[in-house]
This record gives structure tokens, C-alpha cells and sequence, in this order.
């Protein structure tokens, strides 16, 4: 019989929110599929690693959906979770979670070096910080299951897409937040939270220094340490603001290779932004300001 | 073996090459970016596809926008506005072109004098900086601004603040007034109609008003590269120093090379002398390294890059002050929402100012949905009405500062684009050690170890936090005067687009890493030629025109020192950059 993982790390998976993506109420994984005796059969590779990527890209691409909306809320089950549904299109119609994943995973040149600890602290970290979490039945022997697939994951040479390590900083600050967040409707903790919520999670990233540091519980080489603190200070706030620069651009309707706009950007429809679309110039020019046109010393 | 080798093609280094050019002297240009020597098949309108940071045809990057960015560390929530390129950041500026403050020159008596940077002034004097001065407003040429409603409505405001307009070159006092840009006004249709068949050059010449500033000048359609309206380098210096054989007697065309990262300075000992002997630069596409000898190097990359170069070259810094000194006017941000039509984002970027020396001073800037969400959302004071991240102060704005965010940002913006008029607050800032460029611990990329720019925006001067507090109420007071109903303050997190003084010119040895006359104190034969050379923060004025009037007075000073010329500033009158021969030579070498 394999030792039952302990609960500070059961606690840590559901905080980041594989835990409940994998296999809770509407999870991605049936429990079966965990089934050690299966695993057994497979000795060489984890078969639950190729059922984990989806439910990993799935839970960052939800927990996305979650940091969009409170961007640019909308007409959506996201914005209604999160207490600001709008008549009017918001991030879901703009694109804005495919704009923002894209960025993190093809486009953010965020050093390996840093990427690979971090992402391996959000899925190996302990973080008992005695937050009591409601709904942990999952049977050891699952969970174990689960946490060697992410092992050897992280081990294999596969680049993890930053949007995942994201992801899981976002829920990590979520269950901070709200411990009930383990639970509920869509995939992820982030999601699941009101707007006030997800701005207390944002609060606690902005005003880090050496805490979440430590709260992930990672080992960074001295000069990295100091590094770290920083960055995540950056991100915090990055993510709201290229979000939001997403989420009111032209990116959903852009074709890069005609270079023309497929239909009218969500901002330009809200902003009432060229109602002709592109112009060559503007008849706005009124005159010289007191009639003066050249001024001397 | 060349006469001089320019290291960037931005604000700064065009300006050496091309008046070194028209003397007859041998200059290669070394960009790290892309050419975009076509913008008409390489740009847009659209500000993602243009302004990404990490993807748009403006980054920090090389010419291919599948390759990642440049990398660079910024230790705090911040955001440093670098662009790679043949005409570097001024390729999406406004134009913009005040002189610097009389009050942060050497000799300057007004009996203001002691409330400015008394510590890192210009080591020589305004007048001596006039000549100058005057040689880049003639040769851009600079121009007071044509108004749109954008404008119309901050002299309102302005209106109501009992100062004067100013109506000289110099800023003598707290005034406000049209920008003196670098922007050809309208002419023709330009400005007149919004028919895009009637906007073709000639018909249209000057400014049309179409609002792209941001996303970069092609325009008006149809004109020579030299003859668009906003006078970004791409379109006035680099064109010059191209085509100095047809309109400098005796003159010889610069040599330019983009997608060219320079990776190390080289210097060598001679008679006892450190001295700069040369460059290596990697090919962006192949990965080749050359390498090329010169006579004179001018570092040009810009305040983060060359502080980067000079640490990865290995060359000396006695004093500590490579890097050191970074200032950036501290801006911040204020947007008031209106019930009448504001015109916000159509014309040039900013045509209207109010100066406040030695306070700062105020522009109004027009942007479009993306940039104006953006500007929204950086912030140092949390989130308006969720959380203050220790700050949020109140003042004659309504509400704390902080984010105009989530629900609020989507009403505010619904309300119409051209409902809003936004102020840019700029702050008066002292040069301060701590803010800084350093390497960083982070994995280097393909060019070697990557800087580290670090702002301590809470620490900074007591005098500098003052200005802001002082400017930003001000900007609140002209909001209420040009009728906004309402005002917010969103306390921008650094944003660092005025960049100055991290490589800079000073008196002292003590505080500085350049002569009074551009050269790098440790090593011979270096020359700096760019906004990292400025001496401070100019008082708050955007830096283009000083740093290229200084730029134009180092490339008289290497022209004395190294090849035994005349100076020529106080005996000739400039070239004008729109001249029709370099349109036709551009014309020829399918420019």
C-alpha cells in the first residue's frame, strides 16, 4: 500500500486548483482513470500524464477566464460568478483569454531558468499555512496518482507554458482569499471568487515581498531570491494591465495576414472608436490657438 | 577602420551620423532592431498589432515579430517603454519639442534658482545651449502646433488657472500654450476632411490629423519618407544622413545597418590612455558576429541599454554613476470625463502644453480604446474603491487614486472615447543614485547579461514627490476649469517613457560618467550621444529637443577633437530636413 500524501499537500493541490480541475464536482478526470492498479500496467510513462496536460491547460485557460472579466466584464457566466454581469460584450466576446494565454505561453520571453522553479513550486509546494479546506475526500491513493503525473511532467524536458505557474498564483491568492473557493462552479478557485474577492488577491500579490516568496516555499539561488520578490510584484500588476490592454484592442478581429480587421473590435463597439474604421485623417483641425502660428525668443 | 561607429539609430545617435556625415567623415550606424523601411507594408493602425510589448511591430526585439521580445527586468510593477528600430522610441512619440528649463543650466540666476536639481545641473550655460537649440528647430523643422477640439478644451482649462500664454521659445515662467512640435502642420486638405481620397500627397501635406501618432507616421499617403508629418528620426535625421552627398557639400552618406545588436565596446590601453578602438555586433538573423574598428564610438542605445553595453563590455566605473541617476519625470495620469465631444483621440498625440518650473509641467495626450484602458490600469494605488496598496490619495480629483478598473473602467470608457480629455502630469525629478540600471541576476539572453532597471518610486526626493503632488493638482484644477464632470487620478506605477540622465554629462567627476563635452570620462574616444547623456531631467520638458541639440554640440566636439574640423553651428544655417533632394535620393535608393 502506498503512504497516504499528507493533507498539507492534498491542501495545496485543491489551493492551486488541480486538484478540484482534475477531480472534483465536474472535474476533468473521473476517478477511475487514477486507478493505481492502471498505472501499474504502464510502468514507463504515467498514463495519467497525457490525461493531466489537457486538465492542467484547461484549468489555466478557466482560471484566464476568471483574471479577463475582471478586466472587462461581460454578458457571461464568468462575470456573473464574479457579480458584474453587463449587457454589453465584455472580455469573453474580445478575445481577451486567448490574447493573454497566447502572450504568457508563446510571446513572454520569461527565462526558463526562473519558469521551471516556479511552476515546480505551485505544483510540488506544501504550503501549510493551516487554511482549513472544505472537501478533501479524495482517496490517497488517487491523489498519489495525480502528484506523479505532475512529477513527471515537471521532470520531462517539455517547456511548462507560463500560463499554467499563472494560473496557480492566481488560485493559490484565491483560496487565500476565500478558503470556499476550493469548490463551486467553473474549474478554478480564481474564478469562483466576486470582484472584491479577486481584488483582495490582487492586493495580497501587490503588496508581496518577501511572503508569497515564502509562501511558495521554493528555493531560489541567492541572487535570484531577491529577483523573485520583484517579478511577482510585476506580474500582479502586469496581469491587470496587459489584460485589460487585451481585452480593449483589436486582437480578436485582427488578421495578421490580410493585416485588416475581420469584424469591429468589443472597445471600438463600447467607445464608439472610428465608426468607419481606419481613417487616413480626421477634419478636426480648428485653427491656431489666439492665431498665432511662430513664436521667437 | 571607420571615422566613427554609432551604436543605435533612435532619438540621439541619427544626429551625430548625420552631421558628422555632412562633413565628409566615414559613419556606420549599428541598429539593433528593424529597419521598417517600408511602414506602408509593415504597419497598421491598430494598437495591438502596433504597441504589444511583446509582439507588435514596436518592441524591444528584432525585426522577427516570431521571435520572443528582449527580456529585461523591472523589479517592481512598472513599465518601461523601450523600442528597438531605426528611429527608436521617437518612431511612436508625439513630437514634441520644448526646450529644456533655463533653471537646470549652469549660471542660471533667477530667483527661482535654488528650487531646482541644484546638484546636477548642465555644466555649461542656457545660452550657451541656444544655438543649438535653434539648429534643431530649424532643421526638423519645429513649429507651433495646430489646435483640435483635444486642444481647444485643455486651453479652456487652462483658461481658468490665471497664467499667462507663452509666447517665446524659452519658458521664462508658470505659462501655458501650443506645443512647439516637430510635426509638418496641415496644409491643403490636410485636417480638413476625413475622405481618405482627398488625403493623398500633395494634396494633403503636413499633418491629417488621422490620430496614429502612437502606431507610427506614414502620412500623409503618398509623400517621400522625408516629407511625413511627424519628424521622428525615421523620417527626418536617418533620411539625411543617408542622402548627405546631395545636400552637404562635401558630404558622404552614412553607412546604416538594422537587426545589428552590439555586444561589446572594445578599448584598449594607448600611452597610458583606456581607449575605445571599436565594436562587436551579432547579426539578429544569423547569429554571425562582426567585427568593425573606428576611430570615435558614440554609444546611442538609449538610458537601459547603454548602462547594459558599458557593464558587458567590462568597462571601468570609477565612480559608480554608469547606470545611476535614471530620471523619468515620474509621471502620472489624470482623465476627466466630459459631457460635450472632446476630439480625444484624433489629431496629434498632444498638441497643448502648461509648463511649471520648477514644478514640471502638464500635456494633454488623445489615445485610442487599448492605450487609454491600458494608462487606466497602471497603477501604484490599487484599485479604485477595492483597495489602495497603501496609497490612494484624495485631493481635488473625486475618490482615491487608484485603477479606473473592471465595471468602472468599462462605464467610464462606454461613455464615449470622445468624451474624455487626459492629462499627462510630469514631474520635476531629481537625479537620484538609487534609480538605476544595473545587470541583472536573471539568465542573460542571446546578447549577453540583461539589464535591470530599478525605480524606488516611493523614495524618491522629497522635492521630487512634492512636484508631483503639485503638478497633479493642477492638472486636477485645469480638468474642473475645461468642464470635466468628473476627475480621476489613477498615481501611475512607473511608466517610463521620458527617459534621461543615467549615463550623465556633469560637472563633477564625482557624479557623473561624461565630460562637458559628451566624451566618457574613463575612456577616450567614447562618446555618448542620447537621453542617458543629459545632465537631469531638464525640469520636466520632453527631453527629443535638448537631447538632440546637445547631440548635435558632442558631434561638433568629436569633429574638433578627433578630425581637426570647424565647428559649425554659430556660422551656418541647418539643411531643412524635408529638402526635395534627399526625397528624390531617398527616391533612388527605393527609400
Amino acid at each position: 500500500m502506498p503512504t497516504a500524501v499528507p493533507l498539507a499537500r492534498r491542501a495545496f493541490l485543491a489551493r492551486i486548483g488541480i486538484l478540484g480541475a482534475a477531480l472534483g464536482g465536474g472535474g476533468l478526470l473521473t476517478r477511475s482513470l487514477l486507478n493505481p492498479a492502471d498505472a501499474a500496467t504502464n510502468p514507463l510513462l504515467p498514463p495519467t500524464v497525457d490525461l493531466l496536460r489537457p486538465v492542467l491547460a484547461a484549468l489555466a485557460r478557466d482560471t484566464m477566464n476568471g483574471l479577463t472579466v475582471f478586466c472587462q466584464p461581460g454578458p457571461d457566466a464568468y462575470s456573473r460568478t464574479q457579480g458584474t454581469v453587463s449587457k454589453t460584450p465584455g472580455a469573453m466576446e474580445s478575445g481577451a483569454t486567448n490574447f493573454i494565454i497566447e502572450s504568457l505561453d508563446n510571446f513572454v520571453p520569461f527565462p526558463d531558468a526562473l519558469a521551471q522553479p516556479i511552476g515546480a513550486a505551485m505544483v510540488t509546494g506544501l504550503a501549510d499555512t493551516g487554511i482549513v479546506l472544505p472537501g478533501l475526500e479524495l482517496l490517497p491513493p488517487q491523489l498519489r496518482q495525480l502528484d506523479k503525473a505532475l512529477a513527471a511532467l515537471l521532470q520531462s524536458d517539455e517547456a511548462l507554458p507560463l500560463s499554467l505557474p499563472i494560473a496557480m498564483l492566481l488560485n493559490l491568492m484565491a483560496t487565500q482569499v476565500n478558503p470556499l473557493a476550493v469548490n463551486g462552479p467553473h474549474l478554478s478557485p480564481f474564478a469562483r471568487l466576486t470582484y472584491a474577492e479577486k481584488a483582495s488577491a490582487f492586493e495580497l500579490i501587490e503588496k508581496t515581498d518577501a511572503d508569497l516568496v515564502a509562501l511558495l516555499d521554493v528555493q531560489f539561488p541567492e541572487p535570484l531570491k531577491e529577483s523573485v520578490s520583484g517579478l511577482l510584484k510585476f506580474v500582479g500588476g502586469a496581469l491587470i494591465e496587459f489584460g485589460t490592454f487585451g481585452a480593449y484592442s483589436e486582437y480578436a478581429v485582427f488578421d495578421p495576414k490580410t493585416r485588416k480587421l475581420k469584424g469591429r473590435p468589443v472597445s471600438w463597439q463600447l467607445s464608439g472608436y472610428q465608426p468607419d474604421g481606419p481613417v487616413e485623417g480626421w477634419d478636426d483641425f480648428i485653427g491656431y490657438y489666439q492665431g498665432r502660428t511662430e513664436v521667437h525668443d | 577602420m571607420r571615422d566613427v561607429i554609432v551604436i543605435g539609430a533612435g532619438g540621439g545617435g541619427p544626429v551625430v551620423a548625420k552631421e558628422l556625415a555632412a562633413k565628409g567623415l566615414d559613419v556606420l550606424v549599428l541598429e539593433a532592431g528593424p529597419r521598417h523601411a517600408k511602414p506602408r507594408d509593415e504597419w497598421t493602425t491598430f494598437e495591438n498589432d502596433a504597441n504589444n510589448p511583446l509582439s507588435g511591430y514596436f518592441r524591444l526585439g528584432p525585426t522577427d515579430r516570431s521571435k520572443p521580445a528582449w527580456y529585461r527586468e523591472w523589479p517592481q510593477n512598472s513599465f518601461v517603454w523601450q523600442l528597438s528600430g531605426v528611429g527608436g522610441t521617437t518612431q511612436h512619440f508625439y513630437g514634441n519639442y520644448p526646450r529644456a528649463y533655463p533653471g537646470v543650466f549652469k549660471g542660471y540666476d533667477g530667483a527661482d534658482r535654488n528650487e531646482y536639481d541644484v546638484n546636477h545641473r548642465f555644466p555649461f550655460t542656457y545660452k550657451e545651449m541656444v544655438p543649438y537649440f535653434e539648429w534643431v528647430e530649424a532643421l526638423m523643422p519645429v513649429q507651433t502646433a495646430a489646435m483640435g477640439h483635444k486642444e481647444q478644451l485643455f486651453f479652456k482649462g487652462a483658461e481658468t488657472m490665471g497664467l499667462p500664454v507663452q509666447t517665446t521659445k524659452t519658458t521664462l515662467r508658470a505659462s501655458y500654450r501650443p506645443q512647439e512640435n516637430a510635426i509638418l502642420q496641415p496644409q491643403g486638405t490636410a485636417g480638413k476632411t476625413s475622405d481618405k481620397n482627398l488625403l493623398n500627397f500633395p494634396q494633403a501635406k503636413g499633418c491629417t490629423f488621422c490620430g496614429y501618432c502612437f502606431q507610427g507616421c506614414m502620412r500623409p499617403k503618398g509623400a517621400p519618407r522625408n516629407q511625413f508629418a511627424k519628424r521622428s528620426t525615421d523620417n527626418s535625421y536617418v533620411p539625411m544622413a543617408l542622402t548627405a552627398e546631395v545636400w552637404a557639400t562635401g558630404g558622404r552618406p552614412a553607412e546604416l545597418i538594422a537587426d545589428a545588436y552590439v555586444t561589446q565596446v572594445h578599448s584598449e590601453k594607448r600611452n597610458g590612455v583606456l581607449t575605445a578602438t571599436g565594436v562587436t555586433w551579432r547579426d539578429n538573423v544569423t547569429g554571425d558576429e562582426h567585427r568593425e574598428d573606428a576611430k570615435v564610438v558614440v554609444m546611442a542605445g538609449g538610458c537601459t541599454e547603454n548602462p547594459r553595453l558599458w557593464f558587458n563590455s567590462g568597462l571601468p566605473n570609477p565612480n559608480d554613476w554608469v547606470g545611476r541617476g535614471y530620471t523619468d519625470h515620474f509621471f502620472d495620469w489624470m482623465i476627466g470625463s466630459f459631457d460635450d465631444y472632446t476630439g480625444n483621440p484624433k489629431g496629434v498625440g498632444s498638441s497643448a502644453r502648461l509648463d511649471y518650473p520648477p514644478y514640471g509641467g502638464l500635456e494633454n495626450v488623445g489615445l485610442p480604446p487599448a492605450l487609454s484602458a491600458f494608462s487606466a490600469s497602471l497603477s501604484d494605488s490599487g484599485i479604485r474603491g477595492q483597495y489602495k496598496n497603501g496609497r490612494g490619495a484624495t485631493g481635488p480629483w473625486d475618490g482615491p487614486a487608484g485603477r479606473v478598473a473592471g465595471p468602472e473602467l468599462k462605464e467610464l470608457l462606454s461613455g464615449g472615447i470622445d468624451k474624455l480629455l487626459t492629462v499627462l502630469v510630469i514631474t520635476d525629478d531629481d537625479v537620484e543614485a538609487q534609480n538605476r540600471v544595473t545587470l541583472s541576476a536573471l539568465p542573460a539572453d542571446e546578447n549577453g547579461p540583461i539589464p535591470k532597471v530599478t525605480f524606488k518610486q516611493r523614495q524618491r526626493t522629497k522635492r521630487t514627490l512634492k512636484n508631483r503632488e503639485f503638478m497633479a493638482r493642477k492638472a486636477a484644477e485645469l480638468l474642473r476649469g475645461a468642464g470635466a464632470k468628473k476627475v480621476y487620478r489613477i498615481d501611475w506605477a512607473p511608466l517610463i517613457l521620458h527617459v534621461q540622465s543615467s549615463m550623465r554629462m556633469g560637472e563633477s567627476e564625482n557624479n557623473s560618467v561624461l565630460d562637458a563635452r559628451g566624451e566618457s570620462r574613463a575612456v577616450k574616444r567614447l562618446f555618448i550621444a542620447d537621453n542617458s547623456a543629459l545632465p537631469n531631467g531638464l525640469g520636466g520638458p520632453n527631453p527629443t529637443l535638448t537631447s538632440q541639440a546637445l547631440a548635435t554640440r558632442t558631434a561638433e566636439k568629436i569633429f574638433q577633437t578627433y578630425f581637426g574640423g570647424d565647428p559649425w553651428v554659430l556660422k551656418e544655417a541647418p539643411v531643412v530636413s524635408t529638402d526635395p533632394r534627399i526625397s528624390v535620393r531617398l527616391g533612388q535608393l527605393g527609400l
